[in-house]
């Protein structure tokens, strides 16, 4: 019948197409995993890079708090581009940029020349180094989501960038520091506080943000309960009883912080019941430090530390 | 139209055709943020890894993505035309019957559980927009069938599938509001579309899957042609209404959920490059759905270039691109040859 015979070309044709494909990946070499390399390139082009063990000369960094990590193991001369949200160190700035962290450009990671690119785990940016590890570039993902985290992958940093003792140094020193600020603010009366990610509409930090363990180790809580959103938006009557005696407002934008620091005291102005607001402690931060995990992270628990215990400090 | 189509024409059609789609591929593939000298590029690899980099980025990252744009593009088109003939509504796009918020589902419980593993290639957020997507049509489908018995089918259908697309866009909605900022960030990515490369072995598979859906989906124009008229009269010339409504059905949503799991929501291609067709070379589906299909290939892949290029080095998401330039080209197409055919012959 020719109807039936129409209706089984597709099938035939991908049966085929299958078939094809599953050929070609018995005969390219994998790594194990479940990855197709690109075909085109050899196997001793792999074998090569494997035996190159020295340092990486051209090191790529996909995020801004990467960034900070490589200028904190001192590998200013070899980090050759970075995300062009990486604006700190002031080094940074003179340094290739390719694309934005949450879309990275493969072509301009590739034109860099990179014998190392670093990335972090997430959607975007797995598949762009998905993409470079198909064409045998050396990429390192890193998870970085808490303060464990951070101070396994500066490690991990330091392994790969083959400045190993410098990067167990800063681990350590990092370390060193969370605890003397614990021992410091441990004890301390637990101030309440209500950390404001944007005004309008009023979306806080809720209990099961970095943000929030940042607080604690300041030696505050915050003043927002166990909620299922991570940055919870919140209603006037919850803001009403929390009870936050301090309200901190990340600041955004280009704008000046005191023009945004009038801006939040006016907009704050309404809940006047507020002990925060009567006693008139709003502060609006740079949030880089504290929103960023990077080596920078202590500097962000004295920023909000500072804010806690206003003349402790100094 | 009254000319009669033979297929001696449709055959001159489809090759000038394809021999467009070819030549901007092409282009687009030269086109880039980076400079690429091509002589060097096809010169083949080098030994090592960035020594030949004008090849590298030709042939690993832009020529993958062009082909997946004109795969993605040619899927979105083709499902378009097919939907909007069973249908008979001009409003009709491969996502109206709930397959954007069914795989936008699927993508984001993937993005929320944090699944690590990867299948054959694909992250899972592309296995679970496939299968959320499947889920949601079969879903309208058995609601559609349930409560419309006879001639109301179709509207009972497509208000299945509005009530349907709502309903999961408020759990995307409510989703998100719990999802953590890079979480979101991600889904909101991949709910405006966006061309990525993809490795070998996942293209090969799609595309097979794809061209052998349009294939399939071409095999039966003819009585998509008499349904048009309307059920009653596709009955009247002995066309079994229902089989062909189910088989065009079946095949548009599987291509339709392939094309969403390669590159997510990317909007507007199935619906404007249809009519632009139709308004250019007519109704008659035995040219159109072809002649959709490249087009819309072809369309996508120039959207794809200008999002990669326009914001260098940073890109823009490509259904971003699609809305911006395919809405304006349309009014203009409309307006030039409304007089000329009616929508439906």
């Amino acid at each position: 019948m020719k109807k039936l015979s129409i209706l089984l070309l597709p099938i035939v044709i991908v049966a085929g197409f299958i078939v094809i494909s599953w050929y070609q990946k018995l005969l390219s070499p994998t790594t194990g995993e479940d990855e197709v390399k690109h075909p085109l390139i050899s196997k001793q082009k792999s074998r090569d890079k494997m035996a190159r063990t020295g340092k990486p000369q051209r090191i790529v960094s996909l995020a801004p708090n990467i960034t900070e990590i490589l200028f904190a193991l001192g590998l200013d001369k070899e980090i050759v581009a970075v995300s062009s949200d990486s604006d700190y160190p002031a080094g940074a700035a003179n340094k290739k940029k390719v694309g934005t962290f949450w879309q990275p450009n493969t072509e301009a990671v590739i034109v860099s020349k990179p014998d190392l690119v670093i990335t972090l785990w997430f959607e975007q940016q797995n598949q762009v180094a998905e993409s470079l590890k198909r064409l045998d570039y050396p990429v390192l993902t890193l998870k970085i989501e808490k303060i464990e985290e951070l101070l396994t992958a500066i490690q991990q940093i330091g392994v790969a960038t083959g400045s190993k003792q410098r990067a167990e140094q800063l681990a350590k020193d990092i370390s060193t520091q969370l605890n003397e600020l614990q021992s410091k603010f441990g004890s301390a009366y637990k101030v309440k506080v209500l950390w404001v990610v944007q005004p309008e509409p009023l979306r806080v930090a809720g209990r099961n943000t970095f943000v929030n363990k940042l607080i604690e180790l300041a030696g505050g809580e915050n003043a927002v309960g166990q909620t299922i959103q991570q940055y919870p938006p919140i209603g006037t009557e919850e803001i009403l009883t929390c009870g936050a005696e301090i309200i901190i407002q990340s600041a955004m934008g280009t704008a000046g912080t005191s023009e945004q620091q009038k801006a939040a005291e006016k907009f704050w102005s309404k809940f006047a019941a507020l002990p925060a607001v009567k006693n008139n402690r709003i502060y609006v931060v740079q949030p880089d430090t504290v929103l960023r995990l990077g080596p920078r992270l202590c500097q962000g628990i004295e920023l909000i530390a500072n804010c806690l215990h206003p003349g402790e400090n100094r | 139209m009254t000319e009669t189509l033979t297929s001696k024409k449709l055959a001159i059609t489809f090759f000038f055709c394809l021999l467009a789609l070819v030549v901007v591929m092409a282009l687009c593939a030269v086109v880039g943020t980076q400079k690429i000298s091509l002589a060097k590029a096809l010169s083949g690899p080098a030994d090592t890894p960035g020594e030949n980099i004008d090849y590298e980025i030709l042939m690993g990252v832009r020529l993958p993505r062009v082909i997946l744009a004109a795969l993605v593009g040619g899927a979105l088109a083709c499902c378009g035309v097919v939907l909007q003939a069973i249908l008979r509504n001009p409003l009709a796009d491969p996502y109206i019957l709930g397959i954007s918020s069914g795989a936008g589902l699927g993508a984001i419980i993937a993005v929320l559980s944090g699944l690590t593993w990867r299948f054959w290639g694909g992250s899972p957020i592309a296995v679970f927009a496939f299968v959320g997507a499947l889920i949601t049509v079969w879903l309208v489908w058995g609601i559609g069938h349930l409560a419309g018995a006879g001639k109301s089918q179709v509207t009972t259908l497509l208000l299945a599938g509005v009530v349907v697309n709502a309903f999961f866009a408020a759990v995307i909605m409510f989703l998100t509001s719990i999802a953590k900022s890079d979480q979101i960030h991600s889904t909101i990515f991949w709910l405006m579309g966006n061309i990525t490369e993809k490795n070998r072995s996942v293209l090969l598979v799609s595309a097979a899957c794809i061209i052998a859906g349009i294939i399939a989906l071409f095999s039966i124009c003819h009585r998509l042609n008499v349904l048009t008229f309307g059920q009653d009269q596709a009955k009247a010339l002995g066309v079994d209404t229902a089989v062909t409504q189910i088989t065009a059905f079946g095949l548009a949503a599987f291509i339709t959920a392939i094309a969403v799991s390669l590159s997510g929501l990317i909007g507007f291609v199935g619906l404007i490059v249809p009519h632009a067709v139709r308004l250019v070379f007519g109704p008659d589906h035995r040219r159109l759905l072809p002649v959709s299909a490249i087009i819309g290939g072809a369309f996508l892949v120039v959207a794809d270039t200008i999002a990669r290029t326009i914001v260098a080095p940073a890109q823009l998401p490509v259904g971003v691109i699609t809305a911006i330039a395919g809405g304006p080209f349309f009014l203009i197409l409309l307006a030039k040859y409304s007089r000329k055919v009616s929508w439906l012959k």
